[in-house]
């Protein structure tokens, strides 16, 4: 059994929960363990502001986390991509390291050198073969078009997450519940959510053309698998928009957990049902 | 119109002055319009009371201010109804009501040590773990409630070791003594009841006896021995014995006593005095919910708080608090500040430090599922970011955009932005950074942003490569205003694709840092 200190960053208890409820369940049903712990912000938010806030609060929570015994695990690309770049800071910059480390002592921490940082998908792809046993009522013939998320991506010789121009981890993970990804060439794009509140015109631009990429594909379905991205494509979603899911929800399906668990909307059930039969 | 009539009616036209006051504020602390509508239901109203009796809230974050809240409440509470409105409350309730016959006399003395009990541990919690964070109405609270209480502990010592007291109550009570009897019956007192007198008084078996019959037929019907005002008899028993408390004295402590109550009344309306009233309401209000559902009115929300401390002490960003040193970033010191900023009547330029509160918060709930006053934080941050941005202040994106590139080139030109330093890792100084520019566009035409705005020149000002190139040329000032350094969406494309490996968006990056801290020295006044 596999044991991470969870990270579930700071949007999901009020602004999309059902992203906590479905990672939870499926977790729950692989038999990966989620220890939780009373975490602070990533970081990410504040990084416009001061490289040294968002630094230490990434490392903050890290510190946390190696005080667990732990490595850490998120579903959100945006704070996985935050952890990184934070550590890599401090690696790189040794002023930046020893205010760090003077930060970290005040708190009664160490500095985090030990622990791991894993996203969600990560960590399912290792338990793939676990996985494909664990799928009860697959996705059959559902075309997904696989949304990746900047933050998670790039820069890659910092976030050590895929191959960032050809990367396969989500495509992998689609296809081993059954479902078809599509060749979509907008995959690897932002979904502009950074830019929400800052500048809403080409944040809704961005939003746009990759809905009408994903449709245009042939997918019936966009997935995600960060919080900010669901915020940015689930929310507001006019009718015409193609659906946006979270991965850990269509998984849940997949591993036969109800979508009222999953918090699935009850719209997006009713239309994409059918594959499961 | 005697000390005490006179003394409560200022006392009571204080509070409610003060308080219709407050109420009256409500109104105009409204963020926005258009609330939810609260649905009424007796499961709520119960989930309400069970939360403001039990103090459930509290409990969940901590046992032992709970505990200390607890006894403050358990033991506060009799003494006000029963022992402070005794003659309207307690005497037409029990019949044959005197205040020195047990249990009442008794029960003063247990619940005034359960609230001081109650006291030390509310205040030792709050040594601990929120010295820095309290502030003058915090402590006075916790003082002035333990003057109340303790001096009533001293009134009733002064009452049994004054001569005074028993001269009196002998001059009502005992009809016609014999000058004997009356020795006696003061002998019994010194000798029992800890009443000292300036004369030596015999203590010889019959003469106590005798005062003891006297006592049985004249004061034993309405006068429990003071023994069982164990406290107050406790401390008589510390005062040196040859003192003689001056006849005087429980007159001055009685004022002090009443006088300190009608101060504490008085002062219901100031701040987080009012929570007994104002939490209380907010907590039937929020219905037992720990989710946000922006059902509670506002102004009641915002004066709710009982500055308990709590959602600082676990907020999200509490670590960009220690960095940045912005009291504003926590809950508790935002909430008051915001207050304060919405009771002003000109509310056009709200405090800098309290929009870059605002806008660090992340909505991430913490401090509302925690707070004990059951305050809708949320809610109030959501709408509150609203309001600042209404009122022309939207955060460091907000403000850059006020002015164009070339307006701030000019004005970072004046101020020398130069002298301001490299922010973050200094990238954006460093020519090694740029070294490997050769201006092959890539950075541009792998942008997201720059592909999907209709108007690059007139919407982005410049695109990456151009500030690639201005950087390397020293043009620091002329970037910082560009609408492409505020419009990057951070995918970190460009720096993926540099074929020179030139970390465009960390520059770009570095450069919303400097225009953060430009404007943080601007409202400095650097």
């Amino acid at each position: 059994m596999r044991r991470y200190a969870y990270f579930p960053g700071c949007k999901i208890a009020h602004h999309l929960p059902e992203h906590g409820h479905s990672v939870r369940a499926v977790c729950a049903a692989l038999d990966i363990e989620l220890v939780s712990t009373e975490f602070s912000c990533c970081g990410y938010p504040v990084r416009h502001e001061s490289q040294d806030a968002a630094v230490f609060s990434a490392l903050f929570s890290l510190a946390k986390a190696q005080a667990l015994g732990l490595d850490l695990m998120t579903p959100c690309k945006c704070c996985f991509g935050n952890f990184q770049h934070a550590r890599h800071q401090a690696s790189m910059d040794e002023n930046l390291k020893h205010r760090m480390k003077k930060l970290l002592r005040e708190t009664g921490l160490d500095f985090p050198d030990r622990v791991r940082v894993f996203h969600l998908l990560q960590i399912l792809d290792q338990n793939r073969d676990a996985l494909l046993q664990a799928v009860r009522t697959p996705w059959r013939g559902l075309k997904v078009a696989c949304h990746y998320g900047c933050h998670a991506l790039r820069p890659s010789q910092i976030t050590h997450f895929d191959d960032p121009l050809a990367p396969t981890i989500f495509e992998r993970l689609v296809t081993a519940i059954g479902a078809e990804p599509v060749l979509w060439d907008l995959r690897l794009e932002c979904c502009g959510h950074p830019l929400r509140g800052r500048d809403d015109a080409i944040a809704g631009l961005l939003r746009e053309k990759k809905l009408r990429g994903a449709a245009a594909s042939g997918a019936d379905v966009l997935a995600t698998a960060c919080t900010y991205c669901q915020m940015q494509f689930g929310h507001q979603a006019s009718r015409s928009d193609i659906p946006a899911v979270l991965y850990p929800q269509l998984l849940g399906v997949a591993l036969g957990i109800s979508p009222e668990h999953l918090r699935l909307s009850g719209i997006f059930w009713s239309a994409q049902a059918g594959y499961t039969r | 119109m005697d000390f005490f009539s006179l003394g409560l009616s200022i006392a009571s036209f204080c509070a409610l002055l003060g308080a219709a006051r407050r109420v009256r504020g409500w109104r105009r602390w409204r963020l926005s319009s258009g609330r939810p509508a609260v649905a009424f239901s007796l499961q709520g109203l119960a989930a309400g009371l069970a939360d403001v009796l039990l103090l459930r809230r509290t409990f969940r974050t901590s046992r032992l201010r709970w505990a200390g809240h607890m006894l403050v409440v358990l033991g506060f509470v009799p003494l006000l109804v029963l022992h402070a409105m005794d003659g309207v409350v307690t005497a037409s309730l029990f019949s044959g009501y005197e205040p020195t016959l047990d249990p009442w006399q008794m029960g003063r003395n247990v619940c005034g040590l359960i609230c001081l009990t109650g006291l030390f541990v509310l205040a030792g919690h709050r040594w601990r773990t929120l010295s820095a964070a309290s502030g003058l109405e915090d402590w006075a609270l916790l003082g002035g409630i333990f003057v109340i209480i303790s001096s009533g502990f001293v009134l009733e010592a002064a009452k049994i070791a004054a001569p005074g007291d028993f001269e009196r109550m002998a001059e009502e009570y005992l009809f016609a003594p014999e000058p004997e009897e009356y020795d006696a019956l003061r002998a019994y007192w010194a000798y029992e009841h800890g009443v000292r007198f300036e004369d030596p008084l015999p203590t010889s078996a019959e003469v106590l006896a005798q005062g003891r019959t006297v006592h049985e037929d004249s004061c034993a019907a309405c006068h429990a021995p003071t023994a069982t005002a164990f406290v107050s008899r406790a401390l008589v028993r510390v005062l040196p014995r040859a003192v003689v408390p001056a006849r005087s004295t429980p007159r001055m402590l009685w004022l002090v006593h009443v006088g300190s109550a009608f101060l504490a009344l008085a002062l219901l309306a100031w701040g987080k005095w009012m929570h007994p009233l104002a939490t209380t309401a907010n907590l039937v209000f929020r219905r037992g919910r720990t989710h946000s559902d922006g059902t509670a009115p506002q102004g009641l929300a915002l004066d709710a708080c009982t500055r308990c401390g709590q959602c600082s002490l676990h907020c999200s960003v509490a670590p960009s608090f220690r960095v940045l040193g912005n009291r504003d970033i926590l809950p508790m010191e935002k909430l008051a500040d915001l207050r304060a900023w919405l009771a002003q009547t000109d509310r056009t330029t709200p405090p800098a430090l309290l929009v870059e509160g605002s806008h660090i918060c992340t909505e991430c709930l913490r401090c509302t599922e925690i707070c004990p006053a059951g305050i809708d934080l949320q809610d109030l941050w959501m709408r509150s970011k609203g309001a600042l941005a209404d009122a022309g202040r939207a955060g460091v994106d907000g403000e850059i955009r006020k002015r164009s590139a070339a307006q701030w080139a000019q004005e970072l030109a004046r101020r020398h932005v130069d002298a301001f330093g490299p922010s973050g890792s200094g990238l954006a100084d460093r020519a090694e950074s740029f070294w490997g520019c050769v201006q092959c566009t890539t950075c541009t035409s792998v942008c997201p942003v720059v592909a999907v705005s209709p108007d690059p020149a007139r919407d982005l000002d410049l695109t990456p490569q151009q500030i690639m190139n201005y950087l390397r040329m020293g043009l620091k000032a002329q970037t910082l205003g560009a609408r492409m350094v505020w419009s990057c969406t951070t995918c970190y494309k460009c720096q993926e694709y540099c074929p020179q490996g030139v970390p465009v968006a960390d520059i770009l990056y570095e450069l919303r840092n400097l225009g953060a801290e430009v404007l943080r020295r601007k409202e400095d006044g650097a």
